[in-house]
């Protein structure tokens, strides 16, 4: 049977939002995709935000990255860490209009293995400098995915317009 | 045949448990193309404004002869500015890899042509988000290139189009021509 992704829930923040939440997510599915588009009011042209599952909040997450900028690639990693880095998102400082996009690819999310993510997004700003954030994350817990939040880790929101759509892949 | 409930993860061999609704996949086909002889361009014209996303996959190859790998193209809505766009992209061709940026609606280095090995075709992979939000600018993000048996590229890149307008058509083109038997489908996303 081919690929097919499931439409769960899509979220569309109306006004300022400092996190978006899928919750009750069924178990039914084999893997996860989010779709999202961002701008959050942080100052400067790009802001933070990152991914926590089951509403851990714990040091529990690790992130490797690849950062290319149209200049320069840069590579990082952590451990120990509050949250996956889901992308740098287009902030206040960016051209007005200009969200960024990305995909969180999570497979096995109901499966007794330590949970990953696979994330790719772009911050196109509408001048020379913009991001690509390629992260591969790892949350050490064996539970199953119940709920996904994405959260801002810096001071700012997701403003109005921002949009995450959650499928379900078979 | 088992029937997985989408509710609970439990199979059963009956439809009536836990399936209460049969729902669709998320991807529909809106249009595809195989192409018969050499062309230009492939335009996907009246999208409908529907969906959530749309996603275009690639097979194609060049009549640009040229030494390495070279471009293809994506513009929106007739509007072929090429330095209407932005563009940013990760290359890679084994060696170290290089981010460039332009002004430029480029698929960058993921064509293959008559220089390169013979008969191999690129894929690339496009997906467009919000594609009819008149709120936003449109971005679209890529993967593609192809392995020619030794050596070859693998791009990620995003393309800006600094438009609110709703995305109601797309124009695939590249250096030279795409030859016979180069594929072009669009896909909306629910």
């Amino acid at each position: 049977m081919a690929l097919n992704l499931f439409k769960i829930e899509t979220a569309e923040v109306s006004s300022n939002a400092s996190s978006v939440t899928f919750s009750s997510i069924p178990q039914g599915y084999t893997d996860l995709v989010v779709k999202f588009s961002t701008r959050e009011t942080d100052a400067g042209s790009f802001g933070h935000f990152g991914i926590i599952f089951n509403s851990d909040t714990g040091a529990n997450y690790a992130n490797q990255h690849l950062r290319p900028d149209g200049a320069a690639v840069s590579a990082s990693s952590s451990s120990g860490s509050n949250y996956i880095v889901a992308s740098y998102g287009n902030a206040a400082g960016s051209t007005a209009n200009t969200f960024g996009i990305g995909e969180a690819y999570i497979p096995n999310y109901t499966g007794t293995n330590q949970k990953r993510v696979n994330i790719e997004s772009a911050n196109e700003t509408n001048s020379a400098t913009a991001y690509m954030f390629l992260t591969s994350g790892l949350w050490t817990s064996t539970a199953a995915i119940t709920s996904i939040t994405f959260k801002q880790t810096l001071t700012g929101v997701f403003v109005a317009n921002s949009t995450f759509t959650l499928y379900g892949v078979l | 045949m088992a029937i997985r409930s989408l509710k609970s993860g439990t199979f059963s061999r009956s439809g009536l448990v836990g399936n209460s609704v049969i729902m669709p996949g998320s991807y529909e086909s809106i249009a595809s193309s195989t192409l018969s002889s050499t062309t230009a361009s492939v335009t996907f014209s009246s999208i409908p404004s529907t969906y959530s996303h749309l996603q275009i996959r690639i097979s194609s190859r060049s009549s640009f002869a040229f030494a390495s790998m070279f471009d293809s193209y994506l513009a929106f809505n007739g509007d072929n500015t090429y330095s209407g766009y932005k563009d940013h992209i990760l290359y890679g061709n084994g060696a170290s890899p290089t981010t460039v940026t332009a002004s430029s609606y480029n698929l960058s280095y993921t064509t293959p042509g008559p220089t390169q090995t013979a008969s191999v075709y690129n894929g690339v992979v496009i997906d467009i988000l919000d594609y009819a939000n008149t709120n936003k600018y449109k971005v679209a993000k890529f993967l593609g290139g192809a392995d020619l048996n030794g050596s070859g590229n693998i791009v990620v890149g995003s393309i800006l189009w600094p438009n609110t307008a709703a995305i109601n058509q797309i124009t695939l083109s590249c250096d030279g021509s795409f030859i016979t038997g180069s594929s072009f489908a669009l896909y909306g996303v629910n």
